[in-house]
């Protein structure tokens, strides 16, 4: 930091003083973590919202089947007691009988096979639909304690699933009396999780407070209020002065400039979202377009000094990378084709390429404006001219889906799945996202989801990053780095999948 | 493009008719402070903006990551090198500032001449013929004014794609009505007059009459509405730059420039207050010409 | 009269529902909603449930009609995002919007009356010059840079005001400071020249010959007549506030309707962004109407036809 830190406390102080009209007091005098998100809270239903927000919420007031070590990548008991495997595609779940719901009443085997066959089911339009109904031909409850998963086909994510995507619910809730309501769970919500729902004002603030009747590890803090603040320098402001506690998707600049003074505590841990640039190899916008041919395609990798982007623009945690999928995903092979920092040799393979003088390249982005500025400078600085077109996610979704963008900055945060199947199957199967027009790449990699063999999936991804790297289908950019702010009084504890875990945070 | 010819020789025209009573015009332009001053900070702007390269110490559009942010030379932290710091690309904020007045500049000259065609077209239409044109003139003059042009830009932007071009289209394409609402009036006061009523008599068209009669009267008033809308189109260009629809990165656009320092403008306020100061000069010149020429041109003057 | 202000009402809804259409289209064409609504790492599948469950995957004038027949039926429709009605949503919101844009009046009537009077009783002096330098000044502001140069000022630098918020009315100062500034200049004009006018009309002459001077001539004689104009015009400006609360109030995080403006446009929520324009629109007619037809109470000589 080249500013002096008596100069950032004055400031800080001041707006501290100035934003220390609000009556609130957080912290462990009343016991409760008060968190500032910016994205508005209008639903509390995991099973029909999608945004991370919500993700972090239902840790919070649901439970899942199985739990997801996010450090060992492992699946650990949660409502369920344990698993087998009757046949490839038959699974059975034996479940704790001491699961309750926020109301009192006990979880039963009827409920969770309820909430699969409900969401499985076309009526539901949840959210998690698409997911499972790509495996799950129906549940069956076969005892007092076991449920029975009839699956389709062979698909070895049935447990990522389980722990990620379906939250249990009691049986009938969503179509009670024939009548559908899907959102019956979206404000009150009775869930398995540690913490129940007090109030809810959409858009405004959600109260949670501890469940006692919680099966597993009861969490430290007792309350739990999530205000929305949808400025990041109001929730800074308030961050000073007390108001809130913690938090997250902090700029970088911001994150250092306030964690270098005593009212705040930065925090920067690993994040799973990596990112990267797309290249139309195919030829969608342009047949015979520079970037069908490969020698451009490298030339751009090899024109992005990612190591200083990943230094001084995302900085923590982040690293360079060279590959279509974060380091620490399973099946991320590491030894594959890379293409070190070297505008000379990137000069020289679009001179080859018979590019010499440069071409125009319309270049999209839609977030981390800084970075989609240095990318611009250092594919200018070998020659590319290049248009950026920095617009919203929705517009750049849009011109996508209409096959009209040839290259764009990408983000995927993998839902927080340490597995290159939540990265591979999106970007380069049959979805708009896949600019590679590769066939065979693509049966490769949904060949990956067709076996529950892990060290053949794995060889299966070896080959399918190598051959994305040999081809630069994309030219790589590095991971992310999940910045947060909070107050000195609370122990927050990172995971390495990026995801945070408000249910471990405790007063130190 | 014949538009266009007509329109220049009508300047031209207008020009040498201005010039005419030659003593007491030039003594009115060099008797009025306000013009001068703002005919002063624009010709100096402009000036700038000729010879950016020159003046500009670095490249606007050289990065240097491992020095971004570099504070002014006036903190302890600060180098001459980079006289007032870099940005979050560590690149030179003075060059960029520098730079930044040829985008203003270009834009507002370029959007006030799109509004003065539209708008003038427009208002002489509805001022001459009246009627359901009249009408239907006035309806769209509403609709214009009732739609948030935000979201007009957000469009084009998206459709067209970003260029400063799109920016002058979208610019001038909001700020029609004043040319409107002004020749309008204008028109029908003049229209309602003997020597058109003389001119209709002996045979003249329609077209004929607009162009040798109603437009050089309109004129004056015309090109003091250019100076104003100079001035309102910068202020356009950078409020919808500052909300991300208008230029785009790594151009140096100041309202660009403003929303990219917004985030940490507490801790590094020079970010947001230098690109402000740049615009508000230019604006209050291009106002200050405006209001100068409106006093100078009108009938019976004003002492400013 | 009253066919008169029938025949501006239609002309409101004729604005109003063009203004929408065109809106609608512009939208469409510049953004996803579907995919607004998913988020950032929604996966196709989820992005084409969404599109389904909202009909999205509906033609254009479909869903256009639709809309339309439910806005004759007095519905606007469903948020995509707050899953309540969007009526509901606005009359939430509108509240702090009005507080905003009639503090913002004030603020602009506070100065630019005072000083515009002012000016006109001392002209060519030096209160004159500075009461042209104030309008030039405020006229050349950018009203982004002026909040967040005034966040800087009197909420970081000397911490008077909080920086953010909507929750007393401490919170409203900066922003209607922000907001009427913009206004200053064109009522202090005509203010100034309405008077300097008036001054020099006959009767005034008369009183002053009869030995007022200052203030009681104004107060008695001028000032009702020279404010004519401003009225309607600060009748303008109220309605051009609303429009104008879509930078102030996302600068000073507001939850006000421009700041629903903003947010709906950029992230596609169609409905909410038709009935905001739809609202926007009645607002500015209409208070152009009131301007007219203020216009035509107060002063005898016009009559509208």
């Amino acid at each position: 930091m080249s500013i002096p830190r008596w100069r950032s406390i004055c400031a800080a102080s001041a707006v501290a003083l100035a934003a220390s009209f609000g009556p609130a007091i957080a912290g462990p005098a009343d016991d409760t973590l008060r968190a500032a998100m910016a994205e508005e809270i209008l639903n509390l239903d995991y099973n029909y919202t999608t945004k991370r927000e919500y993700i972090i919420l239902a840790q919070l007031t649901d439970a899942t089947l199985f739990d997801l070590d996010p450090a060992t990548q492992e699946f650990n008991p949660s409502v369920a007691t344990g698993y087998d495997w009757v046949d490839d595609t038959t699974l059975d779940v034996t479940l704790r009988d001491d699961v309750k719901f926020h109301d009192g009443s006990t979880l039963t085997p009827e409920d969770v096979a309820y909430t699969y066959n409900w969401i499985a089911s076309p009526d539901s339009e949840s959210n998690a639909s698409g997911v499972v109904e790509r495996w799950l031909d129906n549940a069956e409850v076969t005892g007092p304690n076991t449920v029975r998963f009839h699956l389709k086909s062979v698909y070895p994510l049935v447990l990522r699933d389980m722990s990620n995507r379906i939250m249990l619910r009691k049986a009938g809730t969503y179509d009670a009396g024939g009548t559908i309501d899907r959102n019956a769970m979206s404000s009150n919500l009775i869930g398995t999780g540690p913490y129940k729902v007090v109030s809810f004002e959409p858009g405004t603030e959600l109260v949670l407070e501890r469940f006692d009747d919680f099966f597993g590890d009861k969490p430290a803090i007792g309350k739990v209020v999530v205000r929305n603040i949808p400025d990041i320098g109001t929730q800074q402001a308030e961050l000073m002065s007390g108001g809130i506690d913690w938090m997250f998707k902090v700029p970088l600049d911001l994150a250092e400039s306030l964690g270098a003074t005593p009212m705040a505590e930065h925090l920067s841990g690993p994040d799973l979202r990596i990112g990267f640039i797309v290249l139309d190899a195919h030829g969608y916008t342009d047949p015979d377009g520079p970037l069908t041919n490969l020698k451009v395609r490298q030339a751009i990798n090899y024109a992005l000094n990612t190591e200083e982007m990943a230094k001084y623009l995302i900085g923590g945690s982040a690293e360079a990378i060279h590959t279509a999928c974060h380091p620490a995903q399973f099946g991320c092979d590491q030894n594959v084709t890379a293409y070190p920092y070297d505008p000379e040799k990137a000069k020289a393979l679009l001179a080859e390429a018979g590019y010499g003088e440069g071409f125009p390249l319309e270049l999209w982005a839609y977030r981390d404006k800084a970075v989609a500025e240095a990318i611009s400078a250092d594919l200018t600085k070998v020659g590319i001219d290049v248009d950026l077109r920095y617009v919203k996610l929705e517009s750049l979704n849009q011109a996508r889906a209409a096959r009209e963008i040839p290259a764009y900055v990408g983000t995927w945060g993998s839902g927080g799945t340490a597995d290159t199947a939540a990265i591979a199957r999106i970007h380069f199967s049959d979805s708009d996202r896949n600019l590679s027009g590769d066939e065979a790449l693509q049966e490769l990699v949904l060949s990956a989801e067709q076996t529950a063999d892990q060290a053949k999936r794995k060889a299966i991804y070896s080959e399918a990053i190598g051959k994305i790297a040999d081809e630069a289908y994309w030219a790589p950019l590095f991971s992310y780095s999940a910045n947060y702010l909070v107050s000195p009084q609370l122990s927050f504890p990172l995971d390495p999948d990026g995801l945070p875990r408000l249910q471990h945070a405790s007063w130190k | 493009m014949t538009t266009t010819d007509i329109t220049l020789s009508a300047v031209e025209d207008g020009e040498t008719k201005a010039l005419t009573p030659g003593e007491i015009f030039r003594q009115r332009i060099f008797g009025h402070k306000g013009f001068l001053l703002g005919a002063g900070l624009i010709l100096l702007i402009v000036l700038v903006a000729i010879f950016a390269p020159l003046l500009a110490p670095h490249d606007p559009y050289a990065q240097s990551l491992s020095s971004r942010m570099l504070p002014p030379v006036w903190d302890d932290a600060g180098t001459w090198d980079h006289l007032l710091g870099t940005d979050q690309n560590g690149r030179d904020y003075l060059s960029r500032l520098i730079y930044g007045t040829r985008v203003s500049i270009t834009i507002g000259i370029g959007a006030a001449t799109v509004g003065l065609f539209i708008g003038v077209t427009l208002g002489v239409i509805a001022g001459y013929f009246g009627g359901w044109l009249d009408h239907a003139i006035s309806f769209l003059l509403t609709a214009q004014l009732a739609l948030p042009g935000l979201l007009l830009a957000m469009a084009l932007v998206f459709i067209i794609g970003p260029s400063i071009w799109v920016v002058i289209g979208i610019v001038g394409v909001l700020h029609w009505t004043y040319y409107l609402v002004v020749t309008r009036a204008a028109t029908q006061r003049i229209r309602s007059q003997d020597f058109i009523a003389a001119a209709a008599a002996s045979g003249a068209s329609s077209r004929q009459i607009i162009w040798h009669e109603i437009l050089p009267n309109l004129l004056s008033s015309i090109i003091v509405i250019f100076t104003f809308e100079l001035g309102i189109a910068i202020l356009a260009e950078s409020s919808l730059s500052f909300l991300g629809v208008g230029i785009q990165p790594p151009t140096p656009s100041w309202g660009l420039m403003i929303a990219e320092g917004k985030q940490a403008m507490f801790y590094r306020p020079w970010l947001v207050i230098l690109p402000g100061i740049c615009l508000f000069l230019l604006v209050i010149g291009a106002n200050l010409m405006g209001d100068g020429l409106r006093d100078i041109t009108s009938p019976e003057g004003r002492n400013g | 009269m009253l066919r008169y202000i029938a025949l501006r009402g239609l002309l409101a809804l004729l604005v109003a529902f063009t203004v929408s259409l065109a809106a609608f289209l512009l939208l469409n064409v510049a953004a996803d909603p579907a995919q607004a609504i998913a988020g950032e790492d929604a996966t196709p599948d989820v992005v084409e449930a969404i599109r389904q469950r909202y009909g999205l995957d509906q033609p254009l004038w479909v869903r256009y009609g639709e809309w339309l027949g439910g806005v004759l039926q007095g519905d606007f429709g469903e948020s995509y995002y707050w899953h309540k009605p969007v009526a509901e949503l606005v009359a939430d919101r509108a509240d702090e919007t009005i507080t905003l844009a009639l503090s913002a009046l004030s603020v602009t009537i506070l100065i630019a009356i005072p000083l515009g009077a002012l000016a006109a009783l001392n002209p060519n002096s030096w209160i004159d010059r500075v009461a042209l330098g104030v309008a030039v000044s405020a006229q050349a502001v950018p009203n982004f840079w002026l909040g967040l140069i005034m966040i800087i000022l009197f909420a970081v630098m000397i911490p008077i005001f909080p920086v953010s918020g909507d929750d007393t009315w401490k919170h409203f100062v900066l922003p209607a400071f922000v907001l009427g500034a913009s206004s200053v200049p064109a009522v202090m004009r005509l203010t100034r020249t309405g008077l300097i006018e008036v001054m020099g009309a006959d009767y005034v002459r008369t009183a002053r010959a009869k030995g007022f001077r200052g203030w009681p001539l104004l107060r008695r004689h001028a000032m009702r007549n020279a404010l004519l104009p401003v009225i309607s015009v600060l009748a303008v400006q109220l309605g051009q506030k609303f429009g104008g609360s879509v930078i102030t109030e996302s600068i000073f995080a507001i939850n006000g309707l421009g700041r629903l403006a903003l947010e709906s446009i950029l992230g596609a929520d169609i409905p909410t962004v038709q009935m905001l324009i739809f609202v926007f629109a009645i607002v500015f007619v209409v208070m152009n109407l009131l301007a007219d037809i203020l216009n035509a109470a107060l002063d005898p000589r016009i009559r509208i036809g």
